[in-house]
């Protein structure tokens, strides 16, 4: 990392020339160090002009352009998001026009010019496009950012008064998994100087108690690190350099399962140029937190009684992707060639891709205890819960109704592949990883190589998007640090998109099965669900399938069996159980109150929650107020075909909505506060921002508590070295959890200095806060929210279209109006993708993925994304900061389901397995 | 990717020259237009070139020339620029539709006409390295596997759909395909460029190995006569067309004295439907009628498991597509 290591290069026989030339090498020396002890293939001398140097340059042939820029000229603001041209990250302007740099080779840029992202501002003056994507919030996770900035800039050159169509086709190679496609068309659109349609969140308090006013939280704010999201300087894992540095790459298994017989790696180890190679053999160490006994949060007590335990290489290997062995060298295409040359014998076992077959009995085994997975007590029993008694609501109902539904294995394929940098100085253990919790992580890679956590230091300081699949720690960590230890050196590794989506894990893929029980009022007796997650080889979370707390009724059972397959692992993405449950339990009730010839909107409001678990009471409860403002808002009468699919002509539209109530939860974190002498407050806590915003969140929530401007805040992130513990941004917790510490630390230090007055000199006040409060009285904190949304279908093309979509939720007290609205709105484009495109398809035959990537898994791109409207119900129950709760999974949850439903009510036919494809759609109609 | 070299041949003749010699002595040579397909399956190692022989330096392969009434387009030119030359646009908008609906812009602004024709499949079997027929197996994995976007004519023994936007259009607007080799040029009809996997299971056109597709000839532009490729994606942007139709009617007034109509993603190749194009000769273009046309083009379909879909889908673009057009001032 630092400059100075990086200048030992010979620079004499790659630049030369023009005094502009010279200039740039002094600011951005460039060529890595080892480069004279890498193989290297054929090489060419080139002239090309990168933001407005010149440089001379001596490249290999097969470099590619992104390559050149990242790795060679130390320009890391090019992201490489699929390295295949699918996804638009690493866009830079050559002679002025978009391409993908990871698609051209560097030798073709003789002659040409290039522009990145580096080169769009002027010194300290911004382009207008950086300052359009900063006050419009584009950014969320902002691995794409420097993509979609090119993207825009070569369209506005070309279109200065782009139309927002024309603004949605210019942006289109350009995915955001974040999916804040309406904010980055709003920004180029302002540029461009054209009004767009979209509108923003509109705010409305909940009845009862007005909100008491804020003063710096609760108003729009600009993320504090927007001009490093802006400027390609935000520096993410893949960006980290450190001298000496080592290429590691993985060998994946090519069967769903096998045996491995043996391993050579004689000939790979002898190459020059390789430091490291390790497989099962010569690594043994367990991934604790890549399969869990009961999808539980691994801890010392399952480490030591699982019989189910995934290590960073196993054997047999379970799916296709399932690391074998790994190199490190010192070039990443040497490292590449060594994977040829391991020679693996394989025992090819029989293998089973769908979760119900898996439980047959004669089903190849994927574990030897069976194919249902095991819970913590090594039990091999469904998840499931019970009220009431089911029989007896079943019998007491007027009608029954039963239905099948299932869900795709959906990959979380957030922007940054896995990546990891891993180094050793003596004993202790450095490692860049993009994660969200820099606790869990330090503490599961402590524990899975057996050395103590302060000997492990986590840093994350950006990270482009989680969704689910970068909390804990992952075996990329795990692999890259005892590569480097076995070599000596710092290693990075960097996974190909294709590994990432079937090597880290994507949404488990369920079929549900339900019975439902009305009586003659309508009014629920009786919800069954018998459910199945395919787990892949290994249990890494749950597999649960959530949904039925949304309900009122008396009596209920749920029985889920969570299936290992030879699939990929599946996990945690954005609300783990509950996207694809509440797409079945929403579709189900929409069945219901069709069957009963009920409008969904008032079955709803008779049947949702009013209580928890029908006893306890909710903190605030606004479940009521989402459903009546949302169907206000969007017309519902008008849009919701009383009789399903009756419009005429073969265009036809409809509409459906789903609602939730989602886990909102208090507990435990830490924050700690110092203030020095100026009165400049320093505020660490261990967040790393997955794209949601949260140093912002922390920044806004420490200025209100302190009293004082975000400019006098200073937030500390994303390294366990400077960072208490946090709970990690997943389960939508951070801003309840650690913006409580922060609150409570603020108070601390408020109290300090109104005792003692602020510091003197080079001392400093600290205050540390680690509550862990509680609800009081039994009660149930939840966030609730309503989807509606209305769908044109082309009943002859088989194609639908989102025409209009409204997002309303209770998440409390907005503490940043500007990311909180790009939160919902994500999550429901990630909804309509869900429900209409994704899926990780697999050959039957031989248990092969066939869609991993960008391409494969239909994700939405920018002319997919219609506009989300968003309506806020804000309230402020007493807990949390301020009264906020969760947001982050919220805007996912229902939407899957509310899409679902108005796809049924445009076409009057249920469509009941995800996604809903123009194949299932013509199947039906015609 | 494995290491190879870079050429930059001055002109054709010299590519061709190149590759021959790269193939006598024993090594591998791919051609690269605009490059983004071909980087991609050479980091999956579809290909694995020792040399690899890059077009976009050479001069003058990038025009768009009037010939004869008709015109030449070097192979070379990139989609973008294609989709947007006036000349192209105005006469045959066919072409310049299918050139926009390719991709993404940063692909449309490197990728080349040659190129986006002789692209490989995007079949999910051979882009994920399956040893199948075109990867220079001997099975199509598709016809037992999962065949969504498989073929429902010409199949047999491979499965697949020919890839390319342009391709379709140039059929459609009787192109000839100029050819380099190293004995010089030739010139092929599109009905022969292209190739049934019953003639070549491991190809999809004519080019022999030290071949490139140079230029295409479009012939006279007739008076009346319009165009228009109907493209249908797997969602909004940058998919290969699930099916497509390409349309050339020469119209008299509202009377069409003879149409050229070529399905895309149907078939390994282009598909041509001649007794479909018939129907319309001397007729007026009612919804009858283009329904019948639409019912025509779709007779004989042998759809595999999981296709079927894409008979009556493709019978309503084609209807639609074609009352659209005749309807146009």
């Amino acid at each position: 990392m630092s400059s100075k290591n990086k200048r030992k290069i010979s620079r004499r026989k790659f630049l030369e020339g023009t005094g502009v030339a010279l200039v740039a090498a002094a600011e951005a020396p460039s060529l890595a160090a080892d480069d004279k002890a890498s193989p290297s293939g054929p090489r060419t001398p080139i002239r090309v002009t990168v933001n407005g140097a010149t440089h001379r340059i001596e490249v290999e042939d097969r470099w590619t352009l992104v390559e050149l820029l990242r790795d060679h000229f130390m320009l890391t603001g090019t992201k490489i998001g699929c390295d295949r041209g699918e996804c638009g990250a690493c866009t830079v302007l050559a002679d002025g026009k978009p391409v993908y740099s990871c698609s051209q080779l560097a030798v073709w840029m003789d002659g040409r010019s290039i522009q990145t992202v580096e080169g769009l501002a002027h010194g300290d003056q911004l382009d207008p496009l950086q300052t359009a994507f900063i006050e419009h919030d584009a950014p969320q996770c902002g691995f794409c950012t420097s993509g979609q900035l090119m993207a825009a800039k070569g369209l506005v050159a070309h279109h200065p008064h782009a139309t927002e169509e024309e603004v949605r086709a210019g942006l289109t190679g350009n995915i955001c998994r974040c999916s804040a496609y309406n904010r980055y068309v709003e920004a180029t659109l302002a540029v461009a100087g054209t009004v767009p349609t979209g509108g923003t969140a509109k705010f409305v308090a909940a009845p009862g108690a007005p909100l008491a006013p804020l003063q710096t939280a609760g108003h729009p704010t600009p993320r504090i690190d927007a001009m490093e999201r802006v400027t390609g300087k935000a520096n993410y894992t893949g960006d980290v350099h450190l001298p000496g540095m080592l290429y590691a790459r993985v060998l994946r298994s090519p069967h769903p399962h096998a045996r491995i017989r043996s391993i050579d790696v004689s000939q790979a180890a002898a190459m020059p140029g390789i430091k490291a190679v390790i497989t099962h053999e010569n690594c043994t160490v367990v991934w604790g937190a890549g399969g869990v006994a009961g999808g539980v949060q691994y801890n010392d007590q399952v480490k030591k009684i699982t019989k189910q335990r995934r290590y960073a290489f196993n054997n047999p290997v379970r799916f296709v992707g399932d690391p074998v062995a790994a190199v490190a060298a010192v070039d990443r295409h040497l490292a590449e060639e060594a994977l040829a040359k391991i020679r693996v014998d394989y025992e090819v076992l029989a293998f089973v891709l769908d979760p119900e077959e898996a439980l047959k009995p004669d089903a190849p085994q994927v574990w030897p205890e069976g194919n249902l997975s095991l819970n913590a007590q090594n039990e091999a029993k469904p998840i499931g819960q019970r009220r009431g008694n089911i029989e007896e609501g079943l019998r007491a109902a007027e009608h029954v109704f039963e239905n099948r539904f299932s869900t795709a294995f959906v990959h979380n394929a957030q922007m940054e592949p896995r990546a990891c940098v891993a180094l050793w100085e003596g004993d202790k253990l450095t490692v860049y990883t993009p994660t969200g919790g820099i606790a869990n992580c330090r503490h599961d890679i402590a524990r899975d190589l057996g050395i103590p956590d302060e000997k492990v230091r986590v840093i994350s300081q950006y990270m482009g998007g989680n969704f689910g699949n970068k909390n804990q720690n992952q075996d990329a960590d795990l692999i890259t640090a005892m590569l480097a230890k076995q070599a000596g050196a710092p290693v990075k590794l960097e996974m190909s998109r294709k590994e990432d989506f079937i090597g880290m894990h994507g949404r488990w893929p369920t079929i549900q099965y339900f019975k439902v029980g009305v009586d003659r009022e309508s009014a629920l007796t009786a919800i069954q669900l018998r459910g199945y997650s395919g787990m892949g080889g290994y249990r890494k979370n749950s597999g649960a399938i959530g949904g039925i707390e949304a309900f009122h009724c008396a009596n209920l059972e749920t029985a889920i069996y969570p299936v290992y397959t030879n699939r990929t692992v599946s996990g945690n993405f954005r609300g783990p159980e509950f996207p694809q449950g509440y797409f079945g339990f929403q579709s189900m009730m929409d069945d219901v109150a069709y069957r009963v010839m009920m409008d969904p909107v008032e079955f709803a409001l008779k049947n949702m929650t009013r209580k928890p678990g029908e006893q306890a009471e909710y903190t605030n409860y606004t479940l009521e107020e989402c459903i009546r403002r949302g169907a206000e808002a969007f017309e519902w009468k008008k849009r919701w075909r009383a009789e399903p699919g009756s419009d005429r002509g073969p265009v036809k539209r409809g509409a459906g909505m789903a609602y939730m109530a989602f886990r909102s939860g208090v507990g435990r974190s830490n924050a700690v506060i110092r203030v020095d002498a100026k009165g400049q407050y320093y505020v660490h806590v261990g967040v790393t921002d997955v794209g949601a915003g949260a140093k912002t969140t922390m920044g806004l929530i420490a200025a209100e508590a302190l009293g004082v401007p975000l400019s006098k805040v200073k937030v500390i992130w994303g390294d366990t070295d400077r960072c208490p513990y946090s709970v990690g941004e997943s389960g939508s917790r951070t801003t309840i959890m650690t913006g409580q510490a922060v609150v409570e630390a603020a108070r601390d230090i408020r109290r300090q200095i109104g005792e003692k007055g602020l510091p003197a000199g080079n001392d400093f006040l600290t205050a540390e806060a680690a509550p862990n409060p509680t609800v009081a009285g039994g009660k149930v904190r939840n966030a609730f929210g309503a989807h509606f949304v209305e769908v044109e279908a082309d009943t002859e093309l088989g194609h639908l279209r989102v025409v209009k979509y409204l997002a309303v939720h209770d998440c409390g007290r907005i503490i940043n109006p500007l990311t909180a609205e790009g939160q919902i709105k994500g999550g429901a484009l990630m909804g309509i993708g869900m429900a209409l495109h994704e899926d990780l398809l697999y050959d039957h035959q031989t248990g092969q993925p066939l869609t991993p990537g960008y391409y494969g898994a239909r994700v939405l791109t920018h002319r997919d994304a219609p506009n989300i409207e968003v309506m806020f119900i804000e309230s402020d129950d007493g807990y949390g900061p301020y009264g906020a709760k969760s947001i982050g999974e919220s805007g996912k949850v229902p939407a899957v389901g509310a899409v679902a439903n108005a796809v049924f009510n445009a076409l009057g036919h249920r469509l009941k397995d995800l996604p809903i494809t123009r194949d299932k759609v013509l199947g039906v109609l015609v | 990717m494995k290491a190879f070299t870079n050429a930059n041949p001055r002109d054709l003749p010299q590519a061709v020259k190149l590759a021959h010699e790269a193939r006598v002595a024993g090594h591998t040579a791919a051609i690269a237009g605009g490059g983004s397909d071909l980087l991609g399956m050479a980091k999956d190692h579809l290909v694995d070139p020792d040399v690899l022989i890059h077009l976009r330096g050479i001069k003058g392969l990038d025009r768009v020339t009037e010939q004869a009434g008709g015109a030449r387009i070097g192979g070379q030119i990139t989609l973008d620029a294609l989709s947007t030359h006036p000349l192209v646009r105005s006469r045959y908008a066919v072409l310049a539709e299918a050139a926009e609906s390719v991709a993404t812009p940063q692909i449309r602004n490197v990728g080349t006409l040659a190129g986006n024709v002789c692209q490989r499949p995007w079949c999910w079997y051979f882009r994920n390295g399956f040893p199948c027929y075109k990867a220079g197996g001997n099975q199509c994995f598709s016809v037992t596997g999962e065949n969504q976007f498989h073929a429902i004519f010409g199949g047999g023994p491979s499965f697949i759909v020919h890839p390319s936007d342009t391709a379709p259009a140039l059929v459609a607007l009787d192109a000839k395909f100029r050819i380099v080799g190293l004995s010089g040029e030739r010139v092929v009809p599109a009905a022969d460029f292209f190739v049934l996997p019953k003639q070549n299971a491991a190809r999809e056109n004519a080019l022999a190995d030290d071949e490139v597709l140079a230029s295409i000839e479009i012939p006279t532009s007739s008076a009346g006569m319009r165009s228009t490729y109907h493209k249908i994606l797997d969602r909004e942007a940058w998919t290969h067309a699930v099916v497509s139709a390409a349309f050339v009617l020469v119209m008299d007034k509202d009377v069409c004295r003879s149409a050229r109509i070529v399905l895309g993603g149907v078939a390994p190749i282009p598909w041509r439907v001649p007794e479909a194009e018939r129907l319309l000769a001397g007729q007026r273009v009612t919804p009858e009628l283009a329904a019948q046309v639409g019912e025509t083009a779709l007779a004989g379909a042998t759809p595999l498991r999981k296709n079927a879909y894409k008979v009556p889908l493709t019978k309503a673009v084609v209807r639609r597509t074609l009352v659209e057009l005749a309807a146009r001032a």
